[in-house]
């Protein structure tokens, strides 16, 4: 077990620059949940963690050591990748046991050890079988199986998930969930599904063209993103921007998108009056826009009027798509709602939700 | 829906479908027989030429003989056959062995490393892009000073200057199959790369390698060209032992045909060995699934 730390990391491809000064701490025992587009960096980070890939510059380390320039085999890590790399040749009793074999760990250690873990991942019926004659759930397991039986450091995880039918990734989803609680080890878990990372991670970081945007827990990237790419990014359907402008009316102050004017709670109006008349981004995600005849009691509602242009019952609840005057938005509201196609209703918006970003930065206004 | 809307048709259609089906595997077998046949005859033909009593062997029909050994035994027994057989093993296995020990490495660095670009992996075919007899002098006067020549080991190395860059160059493709995830996985798992490399990559290309042996055995086995200038005499490979069957008082047949027997068994088992190996490799996919 141990903490891994990035200082001011850069990784250059040729002319690429796939990470750009990172650094990260993570602490030991942690969860944490690399999350981001495709080449974002963030499995080359991994990658440079695993000692797969060179850094160009800066440290990492993992505990107290600077494993910067040791090789992969002596970093003490295991690695799931994506395609599980189960070595072809072998039955999944070698495949696990072969990084045991590799460190010279005494034959009866090995029996011990990979036994319990196939008991663990519930894989002791295929012990000798060849990877070409097993499932994918039971690939990904095998791949598992080989990571713990060597009790690393630290535990890598490159979008494990992705090659597994929807329904056995909720399943395995857990299952690492509670391997991780079981095991109290580092796990660095690479996806570019949001849903993944804010289910699993003790904390997600969330990178964009090799720049890390944001470190947090799963609920305050969700509750107080920094700037306009994490809000998008996390959360399903994805936040509602609007541009707007911020304008004062008395004491109070109102956003003013050109389709609509909200106003802002009293609380906030202090944090945002530097940028009365400047260009902002308004952002609320769906699940802040109520339906009034099904709507819970909010301390700040805006009433907002949008026509409906697409509805879409997702079973437990219903997406509207709506435009105001051609800015378009989506609601996530109550399926008992009357609202249908083509028909103008009125909306509430939960105001204490709300959002805004500065229009050039991009940064939240805090 | 056709059966409801044409029903006397149904029966009259089966019928016909089931004959049509018949008929197609009857001309199927018969043009597989056919091809088998035109294949399998010369050797059908050497056979039954082996078998004659010299005074036979001129005569047309190809069965209308008293089958003899002599030819077997002069062959095998009253000659030094046995031992050109001998000299074409080891120059073959010679070959073989070092075109793989190179040859894998080699290919393994062109698949991974890109070493040397496009421009280094056509240069090592540059030897065979040159006609063999430009080489034959050179070859010639390097074993005769280091002694060599009329050895197996001259003829070995002369072999390997053209089996070895087609071993690496049909091994590319091979290691190119081998997904990254598994050495980059092994090296994880505590492997330095060139065990990796050993552990994992090679045992994972096993058809390839069985199939680029095979390959370079059948090469250095029927090699014949540099076999008569560098080892025309003790020892001789096969390739030149069949043609000294061609004399001045002409070609003996019936030896002749022994020795071609002779030489072509030994690849035939071993292609029947490595077939499943060589389908699998050329049918690629032997590492995805």
């Amino acid at each position: 077990m141990a903490s891994v730390t990035f200082e001011h990391v850069t990784k250059k491809f040729e002319n690429v620059i796939a990470v750009k000064d990172l650094t990260l701490h993570i602490p030991d025992g942690e969860f944490l949940v690399l999350v981001g587009p495709s080449g974002c960096g963030k499995t080359t980070t991994l990658r440079l963690l695993a000692g797969l890939e060179e850094v160009t510059h800066g440290r990492i380390y993992i505990g107290d050591r600077d494993v910067t320039d040791i090789p992969p085999k002596d970093r003490n890590v295991a690695m799931v990748f994506q395609s599980y790399a189960l070595y072809p040749h072998m039955n999944v009793y070698d495949n696990i046991a072969f990084g045991l074999r590799m460190r010279k760990v005494p034959k009866l250690e090995i029996e011990r050890r990979v036994l319990e873990a196939a008991r663990m991942l519930e894989i002791e019926h295929i012990l000798y079988r060849r990877p070409r004659e097993l499932s994918g759930g039971q690939r990904q397991r095998v791949a598992v199986a080989r990571a713990i039986v060597r009790d690393p450091a630290v535990f890598l995880f490159d979008e494990p998930l992705s090659n597994l039918d929807a329904k056995l990734r909720v399943q395995t989803r857990a299952e690492l969930i509670k391997l991780h609680q079981r095991l109290g080890t580092t796990f660095v878990y690479v996806t570019h599904d949001q849903v993944e990372a804010m289910t699993m991670g003790t904390r997600i970081a969330v990178m964009k063209d090799g720049v890390l945007q944001q470190v947090d827990t799963p609920q305050n990237i969700y509750e107080r993103p920094d700037n306009l790419f994490v809000a998008g990014f996390i959360g399903s359907p994805p936040m509602n921007f609007f541009e707007a402008r911020l304008m004062p009316e008395g004491e109070s102050l109102w956003v003013d998108t050109g389709a609509f004017r909200v106003p802002v709670p009293p609380d906030r109006v202090p944090i945002y009056r530097s940028y009365v008349g400047r260009r902002v981004i308004f952002g609320l995600r769906p699940e802040h826009i109520y339906d009034p005849d099904f709507s819970p009691p909010l301390n700040h509602p805006a009433e907002v009027q949008a026509r409906v242009d697409v509805k879409e019952l997702m079973g437990s609840e219903i997406h509207l798509h709506l435009v105001a005057d051609r800015q378009t938005f989506v609601a996530r509201v109550d399926p008992r709602t009357r609202a249908s196609v083509g028909k103008t209703i009125r909306l509430l918006f939960d105001m204490d939700h709300m959002h805004l970003f500065d229009a050039e930065t991009e940064r939240a206004i805090r | 829906m056709t059966v409801f809307n044409r029903p006397w048709a149904t029966p009259l259609l089966t019928q016909w479908a089931l004959t049509r089906r018949r008929l197609g595997i009857w001309i199927r077998l018969s043009l597989l027989g056919f091809s088998t046949f035109v294949v399998l005859f010369p050797f059908i033909w050497v056979l039954a030429a082996s078998l004659k009593p010299p005074m036979e062997l001129n005569r047309p029909s190809l069965w209308g003989f008293t089958p003899t050994a002599t030819n077997w035994v002069e062959v095998w027994l009253r000659s030094p056959f046995a031992r050109y057989f001998l000299n074409s093993i080891v120059v073959g296995v010679l070959t073989v062995t070092v075109s793989l020990l190179v040859g894998a490495p080699a290919a393994y660095a062109f698949s991974r490393f890109r070493t040397g670009g496009t421009w280094l992996r056509f240069l090592i075919l540059a030897a065979q892009m040159l006609p063999p007899a430009l080489f034959i002098i050179p070859f010639f006067l390097m074993a005769y000073y280091t002694g060599l020549l009329d050895t197996v080991w001259a003829l070995a190395m002369a072999h390997l200057t053209f089996i070895a860059p087609l071993v690496t160059w049909f091994l590319i493709g091979f290691f190119e199959d081998v997904p990254r995830d598994l050495e980059e996985q092994a090296m994880v798992d505590g492997c330095t790369r060139w065990q990796a490399f050993l552990h994992v990559v090679l045992p994972a290309t096993r058809p390839g390698l069985g199939a680029a042996g095979l390959f370079a055995f059948i090469m250095s086995w029927n090699e014949m060209f540099y076999a008569l200038m560098l080892a025309g005499g003790h020892s001789k490979t096969l390739p030149v032992a069949i043609a000294g069957y061609w004399t001045f008082r002409g070609v003996e047949l019936g030896k002749m045909s022994v020795a071609i027997l002779s030489a072509a068994i030994p690849v035939l088992v071993a292609s029947f060995f490595v077939q499943r190996f060589l389908i699998r490799g050329l049918g690629g996919g032997a590492i995805k699934g």
